[in-house]
């Protein structure tokens, strides 16, 4: 059975991007959708009240002075469309906050879950008796509530963990999590864990040489895991000139092994592109959530075979 | 008070050091390498090369603006390839982007292959007393053609060995460059021309076996090229004719420009735009300071007319040697200025970083350009395949053969080859162009996209800077590309090659440049078409989603 797959991945919060999403399955002719990790925001931006009807926000360090309701909507839907989160405050509110990084935690949090929330009532709204599939497997960045918030969807499948089949009857396997990064983020491991987990999931595998991989972090010297060498205070190093892979070790075993038909990644936003590692075609599609377009991958799957692929700029 | 509240995630890179990326824009502007080569070459202008250098950067800086704003409203996209197709749509990117990132990057191999000769291995096989090798390697044909292959190997070496250990080699190279800069320019400014023409003499005898006085008839023969550049003075018109050919050396401070991690902000801009402006700002201070030195010790007449000897004899207008039989290096007519062997070697090693610590990202945009066309699926898979040490193989191929074969046509000058040097800057040049429009129209174009990016506020009379940037630097393009395509020699009844050699009337540049678009063209539309029968319609895979 021929199927043909869009995939994107890390749209951080972004509303334009999730939007685009649940439009490309019609927009580029596909039948299943599926969404790689780290769908949440980044950033929270304050909205300061200055009395009245008047707010200051500070947007990429660009003041604005919102007077007007029409300009504080305009105002939120920017900051909304670089998947930052507006949050109204005051002057008192904001000093409390700097002093205390568990309540900033806590408005993430919030935030965070409120819009993941939003995002699947659109889906349901805009996809509900249409027959399309939303796989989504949320990413290292991703905070563990945003799995139960998923869970509730009708429309949208969470596919972290398991063995998925999809529509067309290839099994997936899925997996956010990734091997260790500097930011301590909310889903990392070391390789050894990695390699538990992920074969946990492929020895459940009927046909592994037809199976997709969908892992949020790429594999290790795959091209597609360059980012730029930080030192120790996260600063990259040379200018950004210095690139190194940063992908798992145990994913690329994982592959090399048991060469899925499809190993779809996502992480390294400027990791964009697409290798083989054997028989196994491996895509990450990058990021670009900030500028508001999906990066995506068209995938047209056989039976037992990828007939054809092309990344995607939307 | 806090204006914004980040939580970690990956990717929140702290910004990197300007100065780093000053380094790196500073290299690319080489002034030991581009701007010592293009400058010997300019000895037939009527224009000051001192008013030239500044009237050029005071142009170049708007050039500065539109690639910092460029990549402050799309970071990490890949640069000119990714901004022209998402401002203009598929076709005009691939086919400006190709031919000037990767098509005329072979034509920039000879000419990195005959500097390498020229700063490189002439003068330390001359300083180490392998006086024929030394005249033999700044030979015609196979000398360069030979240079031009170790040039190839080099590039090679570095793109196996991958750019995390050869970013490191350049910033060494930074340092031991400088270094060499700053002895040349001491001993520059701390010698007489009576010392350098006795030193002239003595050394050229050892390193290259000449015999005599070579001051008078070298000067001789640069009068008889008609050499006749001023270092400063002549009429505005005169400096803005010079400038297309200036541009060989100081049009690149973008070069490899990128920015990774998240944009925080219009301070990302800002250190962007201070790493290519002081490396720009710098090197035209430094190439005036050089012209002073030389001015004082080996003399600006003497240094024009010794250039004007060995290209009026490198491109074949005369067929005797010149005395001086070697192109007239000024950091090897410097180092003449000690006896002291050991410390010339240093010197001329420590010079030698220049071309080291610069060449090596020669075909760095192009494979960035090949990988991004072939996941657009414009080229064939393989051409982004990497190999077990992911080493990009095909890619490498595919500017490298081509790349010889464009070599061997300079090197013997076959169909006129020779004459073309300046179509390697015109190729880039024109992509250039097309990225300038691109920066005039996208604040209309792409209004939400500019919008919400750091540069939103940044006008000058409520028009977005990157528009009035873009339209002063794609009119610097402009008058670049009228004067190198009517060249005004040929227009006031003078002979071919003109001043540029690549006007329309240089047949063999029009070829070359004509055929390089061609097949870029036939490249995008081949596949283009091919895809379509495949069932990907590649109009829509660029195309925006839309949102509602």
């Amino acid at each position: 059975m021929t199927t043909t797959i869009f995939f994107a991945t890390d749209i951080h919060g972004s509303d334009i991007c999730w939007s685009k999403f649940l439009n490309a399955g019609k927009f580029y002719g596909a039948d299943q959708l599926i969404l790689g990790g780290d769908m949440t925001g980044k950033a929270v931006v304050p909205f300061i009240h200055q009395g009245g009807s008047n707010y200051r926000v500070t947007l990429l360090e660009q003041i604005f002075e919102i007077t007007t309701e029409d300009e504080l909507m305009e105002m939120k839907k920017k900051v909304r469309s670089r998947g930052y989160y507006p949050y109204l405050t005051n002057p008192d509110e904001i000093q409390e906050l700097e002093k205390s990084p568990e309540k900033v935690n806590a408005i993430f949090e919030q935030e965070v879950l409120k819009v993941v929330q939003q995002w699947m009532e659109l889906a349901e709204k805009k996809l509900a008796g249409t027959g399309m599939k939303i796989y989504c497997c949320p990413g290292n960045d991703d905070m563990d509530e945003v799995d139960d918030v998923i869970r509730e969807s009708r429309v949208v499948e969470l596919a972290e963990g398991n063995v998925t089949m999809l529509a067309s009857g290839h099994e997936m396997i899925a997996s956010g999590w990734s091997n260790r990064t500097p930011w301590n983020t909310h889903r990392e491991e070391d390789e050894n864990q990695l390699a538990a987990r992920y074969e946990a999931m492929i020895s459940q595998l009927k046909n592994p040489q037809a199976s997709i991989f969908n892992i949020h972090v790429p594999p290790y010297k795959s091209g597609l895991d360059e980012a730029p060498e930080l030192d120790k205070d996260l600063r990259p190093v040379l200018a950004g000139n210095s690139m190194i892979p940063v992908g798992s070790t145990a994913l690329r075993s994982a592959i090399e092994k048991t060469q899925p038909l499809l190993s779809l990644h996502g992480h390294i936003h400027e990791g964009r592109g697409s290798t083989r590692i054997g028989k196994t075609l491996v895509i990450n599609p990058g990021s670009m959530y900030e500028q508001g377009t999906l990066l995506g991958a068209i995938i047209k799957l056989g039976k037992n075979k990828v007939e054809n692929y092309v990344l995607t700029t939307g | 008070m806090s204006d914004l509240f980040v939580r970690k995630a990956t990717g929140m890179v702290r910004s990197w050091s300007v100065f780093d990326a000053f380094i790196y824009a500073f290299f690319s502007i080489n002034l030991v390498t581009l701007g010592f080569y293009s400058f010997s070459q300019m000895y037939y202008f009527g224009g000051g090369m001192i008013p030239a250098l500044i009237i050029s950067a005071a142009f170049i800086i708007f050039e500065v603006v539109v690639y910092a704003s460029l990549i402050a409203v799309m970071p990490r996209s890949g640069g000119d390839y990714v901004w022209q197709t998402r401002v203009f749509g598929g076709g005009i990117g691939f086919i400006l982007s190709i031919t000037g990132w990767w098509f005329t990057l072979w034509l920039w191999t000879p000419i990195y292959g005959d500097m390498l000769r020229q700063i490189v291995l002439t003068p330390l096989l001359g300083a180490f007393g392998f006086q024929e090798a030394a005249v033999w390697i700044a030979g015609q044909g196979t000398p360069l053609f030979v240079s031009s292959l170790l040039t190839l190997l080099f590039v090679a070496l570095v793109i196996f060995l991958g750019m995390k250990s050869y970013a490191r080699v350049q910033k060494y190279s930074f340092y031991a460059g400088m270094l060499g800069l700053l002895i040349v320019l001491v001993l520059l400014f701390t010698g007489s021309p009576e010392k350098f023409k006795a030193g002239l003499d003595a050394n050229s005898a050892s390193y290259f076996g000449t015999s005599g006085s070579l001051y008078e008839p070298t000067a001789q023969a640069g009068v008889d090229a008609f050499a006749s550049t001023p270092m400063t003075g002549g009429t505005f018109g005169l400096i803005m004719v010079t400038l297309p050919y200036l541009v060989f050396f100081n049009l690149w401070p973008n070069w490899g420009a990128t920015l990774y991690g998240e944009v925080r902000g219009a301070t990302d801009y800002k250190r962007n735009f201070s790493g290519m402006a002081w490396a720009l700002g710098v090197t035209t201070l430094l190439a005036i300071i050089f012209f002073l030195g030389v001015n004082r010790t080996i003399g600006w007449d003497f240094y024009v007319q010794a250039n004007g000897a060995w290209w009026n004899y490198a491109w074949g207008y005369v067929t005797e040697a010149p005395p001086l039989p070697v192109w007239p290096n000024p950091a090897m007519l410097a180092v003449f200025l000690t006896d002291n062997r050991l410390i010339q070697i240093i010197v001329l090693l420590l010079m030698s970083t220049w071309w080291f610590g610069w060449a090596g990202t020669l075909f760095l945009s192009s494979t960035r350009v090949i990988f991004a066309a072939a996941f657009d699926r414009l080229l064939p898979e393989k051409a982004a395949e990497l190999n077990d040490r992911g080493t990009p193989v095909n890619a490498m191929l595919y500017m490298i053969l081509p790349a010889i074969v464009v070599a061997a046509m300079y090197a013997y000058n076959l169909a006129g080859f020779r004459s073309i040097t300046l179509a390697a800057t015109q190729g880039i040049a024109i992509m250039y162009f097309g990225t300038a429009i691109a920066a005039i129209i996208l604040p209309y174009k792409k209004k939400e996209l500019f919008e919400a990016s750091p540069i939103a506020k940044m006008k000058v009379a409520g028009i977005p800077l990157i528009t009035v940037a873009g339209l002063i630097f794609g009119g610097f393009l402009l008058f670049l590309l009228v004067e190198w395509f009517f060249d005004p020699w040929l227009n006031t009844g003078g002979v071919p090659p003109g001043l540029y050699g690549i006007s329309i009337a240089n047949t063999n540049s029009i070829i070359f440049l004509g055929s390089c678009y061609a097949i870029a063209a036939a490249i995008y539309y081949g596949f283009k078409s091919k895809r379509k029968s495949e069932g990907i319609d590649m109009d829509k895979v660029t195309a925006e989603i839309p949102v509602e």
